[in-house]
């Protein structure tokens, strides 16, 4: 084949050098642009503190009222974070390693409470046993709520684990419960910490069950305070407690994360030898597996059903629908918002693992472990200031954007990241230009998986309580604020359709997380944006 | 006419040479075959030439266009190389025929001249009627004919495959090796195949580029590097050999422990000596420049067999290759005697 050799380069070497730089600096000037963007509303805050003299900061950090809220909050998180640690372990174990029927299905119910918000179990709850009320009460709901995190957090190291190890360690004669601790135990080790991680996070922000069953956590402080005085200054210096801790637990994930990458990746065989069929397990597992599907799947379900059905008044059905609108209205807004200001990141992301990059993921996790108490004081500060954005659906959309920015980014990034680069190599070589080797290769590939981030967002942001609470517009109800404002004056029946419904939509990620095949990928990488799914569902 | 023209390249990681001061140049139409083992460099200098990364210092130039220098780089789209990665790596999201033609711009070539080069490219790659599958329903070894249509679609200068063949089994290796070499030689296209596999390096290729620690150890025909490697590591990394301690004599004689010195020893040259096993062969009688030693071990092949054989002088052990049938079994003794080059490389 003769060559044909086209001495003069249409373009010189050197424009095109220039012109990538350009899209570089483009591309750091919008990175820096969301950062800047997501930390306005902590800034703020962060002023606002400072806004009052030092010495009555101390006061009202050091007051006893202070100290007993913060030692009831540690305390609830402690507690539920041990048992939930302990028994999710357990449970996911058995479901994974003792021979039970229908076991790839039975999952599904295991985690099914995670679509059920934190207020809609209390309510529920509180409608079978009227008198629940205190810390106890609250420790009860948040660990039905929050188990889900723990037996999925465990199940998806479970199917990491070597289970050659395992036949290795029954031929040199170790016993079962010697198994556990010294072979599985420690290759899931990491998986069952990221999940404790969740749920102290989780509780830690719960704002609607503590509320519920008048337990005054921080969460609970800060709404109050700014409810009951408005005296915001005061709010958000609470409010960096909060924040304080939500950082130093999401530094702790980090760590893990970080450290879990190295560890090997296991050959996975069936793991369907293995199974343990003696009966002593068998029962013991399905026991505590319907123990816990009774009291957080059953009960729930059969009081909103009940509710709805026994109901003698008349569905408001044009409230229903105005509160469903504007429910999907705000958080299809937050949703596409959060998809926006998470391109320029992912994108940065996806192509290098460089310092910036990483710092500026690092500053957008931290975001993510704000409690939607602290989002809504901040911008409801802010608003205030700003009379264009103060009580608009824009700025409620905007705090959804902020609370779910870090798992837009990720499933963006992951997205981003799952298209090989070989395959962008081959399409370069191949005469693309980089704009067409984007369009014609990334984003087809990666459009499925950024469209089904963007879904979880909209409907996680759907469930939102706090946030949604102090700055939804006046006039406007969304379906949580709809629930929460009747259970907290006991009228039960009429949550019931509100409730339902919100349960029901909330089902579909839930649904999709669970589904054995998504469970069942071996992939490293979606193991991470698995986890990362589950801190993003409260 | 030189096709490819790469003069004093440097690639470097972070503080890490990868490529240092590498030249090579290759004649239109020839296929070269980068051998080394992993880490060596070759796929780097692969991408360098693909334009994927950008070299430190140095040049490449495709015939008389410069496409690299240090800081400039002609970005990957506009050099008309052809490229083929490990496990052909098709675009999922597109059929067989999508993937054919992706390289082919429909600004120039209108849609019924692109049908005309796909079906032309399945015909070369035996794959006629495929046009609508998906890259997942076709077999590994299709995926890699499928990857090299898609690369010669374009018509390239140049066409440079990474490892194509090291995700599939022995059997399909061989007959996809050799279909894809005979496609390219119908094509007249000059190609660069990276590999770590020594037979094919040599059975494939016009030019055999040995590389070692970033540096080409050695380049030449594959009798060349065969027969007349430049280190005893080179001999090893072309093929089995023997590399055994020598003398050379001041009159131009050498001894090793299968070349005993006959007559009066004069000063001489420590170095190695590399004899590649199947130059050495074994009989039951006794001749001049013969060595007895007594067969302790056989591997047996099939087509052959290799004999460790230890010798009775020194207790050195040595592998000797013999044709099948073999006539020996263990604790025979037998009778050594190489024939062939003497290939004796001094220490220094």
């Amino acid at each position: 084949m003769p060559t044909k050799i086209d001495v003069s380069s249409p373009r010189t070497p050197a424009a095109i050098g220039k012109g990538r730089s350009w899209r570089e600096i483009a591309l750091l000037a919008a990175t820096a642009l969301v950062v800047i963007f997501t930390l306005i509303p902590i800034t703020y805050l962060a002023i606002r503190a400072f806004e009052k003299p030092l010495p009555e900061i101390f006061q009202l950090l050091f007051r006893d009222k202070t100290l007993e809220v913060v030692g009831r909050t540690t305390f609830l998180v402690l507690i539920v974070v041990a048992f939930n640690t302990i028994v999710g372990t357990i449970l996911a174990t058995g479901i994974f390693f003792v021979k039970l029927p229908f076991a790839r299905y039975l999952i599904i119910p295991a985690i099914l409470p995670l679509a059920i918000p934190s207020y809609v179990f209390t309510y529920t709850w509180l409608a079978i046993v009227p008198s629940l009320s205190g810390f106890f009460a609250a420790s009860f709901i948040l660990i039905l709520t929050t188990m889900p995190y723990a037996v999925l957090a465990t199940l998806i190291g479970l199917r990491r684990v070597d289970t050659g190890l395992i036949e290795v360690a029954q031929t040199l004669g170790l016993g079962r419960v010697q198994i556990f601790f010294r072979v599985i135990f420690p290759q899931i080790r990491l998986n069952i910490s990221a999940g404790a991680l969740l749920i102290g996070l989780y509780v830690m922000s719960d704002f609607g069950a503590v509320s519920l069953l008048n337990t005054e956590t921080l969460t609970v402080s800060i709404q109050n305070m700014y409810k009951a005085s408005y005296d915001r200054s005061a709010a958000a210096v609470i409010a960096m407690i909060l924040i304080l801790a939500s950082a130093i637990f999401i530094l702790l994930e980090e760590r893990f994360k970080g450290s879990s990458k190295s560890s090997a990746i296991a050959k996975s065989y069936s793991v369907k030898t293995l199974l343990i069929e003696k009966i002593s397990y068998r029962t013991t597992i399905l026991a505590l597996l319907t123990i816990y599907v009774a009291l957080a799947v059953f009960a729930p379900f059969y009081v909103l059903i009940s509710r709805f059905l026994g109901n003698p008044e008349p569905i408001e059905f044009s409230n229903l629908f105005s509160a469903a609108l504007s429910t999907i209205t705000v958080s299809g807004l937050g949703a596409l918002i959060a998809l926006l200001l998470s391109i320029p990141i992912s994108i940065m992301n996806s192509k290098s693992e460089g310092a910036v990059a990483r710092g500026a993921e690092r500053i957008i996790l931290i975001s993510h472990a704000l409690p939607g108490v602290v989002i809504g004081l901040a911008l409801v500060s802010l608003g205030s200031k700003i009379s264009a954005l103060y009580q608009t659906t824009l700025l409620l959309a905007f705090a959804y954007s902020l609370l779910f920015l870090a798992k837009s980014v990720a499933s963006t990034t992951a997205s981003l990241k799952q298209v090989p680069t070989v395959l962008k190599d081959v399409a370069a070589s191949l005469g693309k230009s980089s704009f067409r080797v984007a369009t014609q290769v990334t984003l087809p590939l990666a459009l499925p998986g950024i469209g089904l981030g963007a879904l979880l967002v909209f409907l996680t942001a759907m469930k939102e309580l706090p946030a949604t609470l102090m700055l939804r517009p006046t006039g406007m109800e969304t379906l949580a604020t709809q629930i929460w404002s009747f259970a907290s004056i006991n009228r039960f029946n009429e949550a019931a359709p509100y409730a339902l419904l919100l349960v029901l939509i909330a089902a579909v990620p839930t649904f999709l997380l669970s589904l054995p095949e998504r469970l069942e990928s071996q992939d490293r990488d979606t193991d991470q944006n698995r986890i990362r799914d589950l801190g993003e569902s409260r | 006419m030189t096709s490819l023209d790469i003069a004093h390249l440097e690639v470097s990681f972070g503080s890490k040479k990868v490529i240092d001061d590498l030249s090579l140049s290759l004649k239109e139409g020839e296929i070269a075959a980068l051998l080394g083992p992993s880490g060596c460099g070759k796929t780097t200098l692969l991408r360098a030439i693909a334009g994927l990364i950008q070299p430190n210092s140095g040049t490449i130039r495709f015939g008389a266009q410069l496409v690299g220098l240090s800081s400039v780089v002609l970005p990957p789209h506009r050099r008309g190389i052809g490229y083929v990665p490990q496990q052909g790596a098709l675009f999922p999201h597109l059929s067989v025929a999508k993937n054919i033609a992706f390289g082919l711009d429909k600004k120039s070539h209108s849609k019924a001249e692109i049908e005309k080069i796909v079906s032309e490219m399945l015909e070369l790659i035996s794959m006629t009627g495929f046009e609508e599958s998906q890259p997942s329903e076709i077999s590994g070894g299709q995926q890699t004919r499928v990857a090299l249509a898609r690369a010669l679609a374009v018509k390239p200068k140049m066409v440079l495959l990474d490892e194509p063949f090291s995700a599939l089994d022995a059997q399909l290796r061989g007959e996809l090796r050799s279909d894809v070499v005979s496609l390219l030689r119908a094509a007249g296209t000059t190609a660069i195949l990276v590999t770590h596999d020594r037979e094919e390096a040599l059975v494939s290729a016009d030019r055999v580029v040995l590389m070692r620690d970033g540096k080409i150890a050695q380049h030449g025909t594959p009798e060349e590097v065969y027969e007349h490697p430049v280190s005893p590591t080179v001999a090893m990394s072309t093929g089995d050999a023997l590399v055994l301690a020598g003398v050379r004599y001041a009159d131009g004689r050498t001894s090793s422990a299968v070349h005993p010195l006959t007559g009066e020893a004069l000063s001489g040259e420590i170095g190695e000596v590399v004899i590649r096993p199947e130059e050495l062969h074994l009989s039951t009688t006794a001749s001049s420049n013969s060595v007895e030693g007594t067969v302790v071990k056989i591997d047996y092949y099939g087509h052959d067999a290799m004999l460790e054989v230890k010798l009775q002088k020194n207790s050195q052990s040595i592998n000797v290759r013999i044709a099948a049938p073999v006539d020996f079994v263990v604790g025979s003794v037998v009778h050594v005697q190489h024939s062939g080059p003497i290939r004796f490389f001094a220490k220094n």
